[in-house]
Order: C-alpha cells, then sequence, then structure tokens
C-alpha cells in the first residue's frame, strides 16, 4: 500500500503548500483579533443602536456557518463587482468568521476588569479611549490570552475548509497530487502529519502558558 | 436650607440668620446641588437635596449605610447620572449644557472639562494593579494633562513622598498594604489638583490599625487649606477635627447640618442622637 519513494517525492511540493495555509491563518488571525475587539467594545458602546448592531451581527455571523460565509464572499460579491483572489477571500472570510468568537473572549476579560477600575479611570478623567486603551485592555487581555492560543490553533485547522473555494493550499495541493497519480494514501497522510506536527506543540505550548497564567494570577 | 459654613461662622443664632445670609449676593460656591434626586428603580435613595460647598471648604457627610451620601459623591464626580435636578461646579452646569440658549444634555468633552476640577478617593482604593506605584499617580498628569513623562514623574515622587510612601515607587499595589494603597490612591488624585476631592469612606475597607495613618494624611491634606473636601465618612473624631460644617444624612435626605461642635454635642433630630450614642458606646 504505502510506498516511501512515492511520498519522499510528493513531499516537497505539499510542504510548499504549507506556506499559504500558515499565511491564511496567521493573516486571519490578526484580522480577527483586531475585529473581535472592535466588535466587544462597541458592544458596549453606551449608543444603543451600535450596541444592538454589533450584539446583532455577531449572533449573525456565529450563527451560520463558515463555508457559506466564504462562498458569499468569493462567488456572491463579484456580482455587485468586488473581486477577491482566492487567499484574500479565505483570509477576509475566516477573519470575519472568527472575530465574533474571539469578541466574545475578549468579552469574558472585559468583564473581569472591576468596576472600580472604569470608575477610577473616568475620576482621573481619562477619556473613553484611553480608558480602554490604558486601563480595561492592559488587565483584561492578558488572562485570555491562552484562549486566543487555542482558537488560532483550531482556526489553522479549519484552513483546508478553504479548498472550497479553490485556495490551493495544503489539502489541495494533495488532492490534485492525487488525482494525477491516483494515489491518495501518502499525499492525504502527508497533509494529516504535518497538520499534528504544527498544532500539537502549539497546543502544548498554550496549556503551559495557561498554567503560568493561572500561577501568576494567584 | 444650606449655606457654606464660612459665612455663618461668627453668627450666633444660625436658625435665623442662615435664611437672611443666603439671600443675600455671596460668594459663588465650589459645589452647588439643586432639588438633586436619584432613583433606583422604586427605590429613592436621594430626595431632592439642596447642598453647597463652599470654595476651600471641608464638609463632612455622617449617616448611617445606605443613606445616600455615596451616591450624592458618585453624582457629582460623574459616576452616576441624577434622576432629576441640577449640580453646579464652579458656576457651570455638571450635567447639562446650553447649546444656543438651549439646556441640553452634557456631552462628554463638557463632562471632562468639569470632572478636571475633581478628585475622588475611592473606599476600594481601585489602585490599577497592572501600573506600579509610580506610574499609577503618573498616568494621569502624562495622559490627562498630557505632561512630559520626566516632569510627570517628578510631581508623582514628591506627591508620594508627602504621603509617606517614597520608598514604594516601582512596587506593585498588589505588595502593599491597605494603608498604603489608601495613601496612593490619594496621591494619585492629588497630583491633578483638583479645586475638590470627594472621600468615599477612604478607611472603611481598612484594618483598624491602619486607619490612622490614612486619616493622618487626609488631615494634613485639609490643613493646607486651599482645596475643597467632600469627607464621607464614619470616624466622627475625624469629622469633628477636620470638618468645616457636617452634614447628616438619613434616608436621603441632609437632616442636620451645622458646625461639628453643634452637631456632635448638640443634636436634635433623634435619628443623630443615635447614630452619636451608637458611636460612643464603641
Amino acid at each position: 500500500m504505502w510506498n516511501w519513494d512515492y511520498a519522499i517525492k510528493i513531499f516537497p511540493e505539499i510542504f510548499a503548500a504549507l506556506k499559504i495555509t500558515v499565511t491564511a491563518t496567521f493573516v486571519g488571525f490578526a484580522l480577527a483579533m483586531l475585529l473581535g475587539l472592535v466588535l466587544a467594545i462597541s458592544r458596549r458602546s453606551s449608543v444603543k443602536t451600535v450596541a444592538y448592531g454589533s450584539k446583532g451581527l455577531i449572533e449573525f455571523i456565529r450563527n451560520t456557518p463558515l463555508l457559506v460565509q466564504l462562498y458569499f464572499i468569493f462567488y456572491v460579491l463579484p456580482e455587485v463587482g468586488i473581486y477577491l483572489s482566492p487567499l484574500s477571500a479565505g483570509i477576509i472570510g475566516l477573519g470575519i468568521h472568527y472575530s465574533t468568537y474571539l469578541s466574545e473572549v475578549y468579552r469574558s476579560g472585559i468583564e473581569a476588569v472591576p468596576q472600580g477600575q472604569w470608575e477610577a479611570a473616568k475620576a482621573l478623567n481619562f477619556s473613553p479611549w484611553q480608558v480602554w486603551s490604558k486601563i480595561i485592555i492592559p488587565q483584561g487581555l492578558p488572562p485570555v490570552i491562552p484562549v486566543l492560543g487555542n482558537y488560532l490553533i483550531t482556526m489553522f485547522k479549519e484552513t483546508p475548509l478553504l479548498s472550497a473555494i479553490t485556495l490551493v493550499e495544503i489539502l489541495q495541493t494533495a488532492k490534485i497530487i492525487g488525482s494525477h497519480s491516483f494515489r491518495y494514501l501518502e499525499a492525504f497522510t502527508i497533509v494529516g502529519i504535518l497538520f499534528l506536527i504544527l498544532s500539537y506543540p502549539s497546543s502544548v505550548m498554550v496549556r503551559r502558558l495557561e498554567m503560568r497564567m493561572n500561577k501568576s494570577l494567584r | 436650607m444650606s449655606t457654606p459654613l464660612k459665612l455663618v461662622k461668627n453668627l450666633s443664632d444660625e436658625e435665623n440668620n442662615y435664611q437672611d445670609i443666603s439671600k443675600k449676593k455671596q460668594k459663588q460656591p465650589m459645589v452647588c446641588y439643586d432639588k438633586i434626586s436619584k432613583s433606583y428603580g422604586d427605590l429613592q435613595v436621594l430626595k431632592k437635596i439642596d447642598f453647597d460647598i463652599a470654595p476651600g471648604e471641608k464638609v463632612a457627610l455622617i449617616g448611617p449605610s445606605g443613606s445616600g451620601k455615596t451616591t450624592l459623591a458618585r453624582l457629582l464626580m460623574t459616576l452616576e447620572e441624577p434622576t432629576s435636578g441640577t449640580i453646579k461646579v464652579d458656576g457651570e452646569l455638571l450635567w447639562h449644557q446650553k447649546i444656543k440658549g438651549k439646556k441640553v444634555k452634557a456631552n462628554e468633552k463638557h463632562l471632562q472639562k468639569i470632572r478636571g476640577k475633581i478628585g475622588m478617593v475611592f473606599q476600594h482604593f481601585n489602585l490599577f494593579p497592572h501600573m506600579t506605584i509610580l506610574d499609577n499617580v503618573a498616568a494621569a498628569p502624562i495622559h490627562v494633562a498630557g505632561i512630559p513623562r520626566a516632569e510627570a514623574e517628578e510631581q508623582a515622587i514628591s506627591i508620594l513622598e508627602k504621603v509617606g510612601l517614597s520608598d514604594k515607587f516601582n512596587a506593585y499595589p498588589s505588595q502593599l498594604s491597605g494603608g498604603q494603597k489608601q495613601r496612593v490612591a490619594i496621591a494619585r488624585a492629588l497630583v491633578m489638583r483638583p479645586q475638590i476631592m470627594l472621600f468615599d469612606e477612604p478607611t472603611s475597607a481598612l484594618d483598624p490599625e491602619l486607619v490612622g495613618e490614612v486619616l493622618g494624611v487626609i488631615k494634613d491634606i485639609a490643613q493646607e487649606g486651599e482645596m475643597a473636601m467632600l469627607l464621607i465618612t464614619h470616624e466622627m473624631d475625624f469629622a469633628k477635627d477636620v470638618a468645616d460644617r457636617v452634614a447628616f444624612f438619613d434616608e436621603g435626605r441632609i437632616v442636620e447640618e451645622g458646625k461639628p461642635e453643634e452637631l456632635f454635642y448638640n443634636p436634635r433630630s433623634t435619628r443623630l442622637q443615635d447614630l452619636l450614642s451608637r458611636f460612643r458606646g464603641r
């Protein structure tokens, strides 16, 4: 069944496609972190329409499948004149979808900051922006960093979904190789192993970080 | 009827003269509460309070827990909004502003302008745990007043020395005792040079042996004179020492007010008599 010579021969090509997967993961996650923070903050806005608007948006995106959103961005947006490359569409799709999860993560961090911190900052006449940037985020963010790390890993493992919008990432590459030679075992096995090699140490690192933070918070 | 104490200092018969004097044109009060009410749902915690604080005046608010004292201070610090009535600070409306002759709700810019005249010390200190002591005190001068860091730190250092914490600059709040934390909190408010400082039960969260050091610092500041103070406290001896005037709160109203001697030695209302006897009994 398993052919070592063939596996070694196709490995470089699959490995090269990992670059696309990693790019989509990190750029997508950076976008998700940024958008998520914007959503988390606007959810607490004193302007009711902003607060409810972002809450509605979060629920809408969270409760529809990522694949549908990706199709929408890649196949429907061109109908209104917005053309995106598979990679850009994938990054935007992942970024928006995960921003809603991350906004909930930020929210738990923000809500853990005691009310007295808001009041002290206000009493010292910090502007609303400064209250967020100097007082609330520096206290609310560190405790949720491990949770963010877990979402990064989850998102990494979901990037093969981008093959559905024709992005030639690692899984799509393996599929193409397989369809040329009608040998799928080696190609898909290599993909699985590459994901494992990257995800497992990362999740161990996140767990260590979590333990260290729990200790320092005590 | 309320009148800044300074104006009636030399009068023997306050009851009658209070009225006369308040009708005359007087020096503008630092803070002026006008028919201030505050409700949380059905619970009315402040009932049409009229209350003035003169520039530089030290006023103590006493009264049972839940009587509305703290709410009065929180409304002034803009931490909560009054249900009705107006507050003036230094002659300017706090929660409202006039735009084209119309009284409208104050915007953030207006609130910030007035807030700059007010400082507050909280019962639970509310220091910023992610900053060193020095940064806690220097943060507002840097970020709010826009003073260069080096200069702001110099000011912070001199104020921290004043409250007796010259050896703690690089410590974090979690490494300090309650009394030290509260002294940092006082320094943090003081460094912005407010015209009025609000002390919301500054020693209530402290272990008994740490109360003295904090009250000592507040007394020192009070003796410097310039700044008006609103002291919400259960420490009767302290109120007597520091305050020019004491107001007794009960159930959302000011039941009695006057010079500390009068209030403490000759309380008129039975509620205040009860309260005082309970404290003497301790």
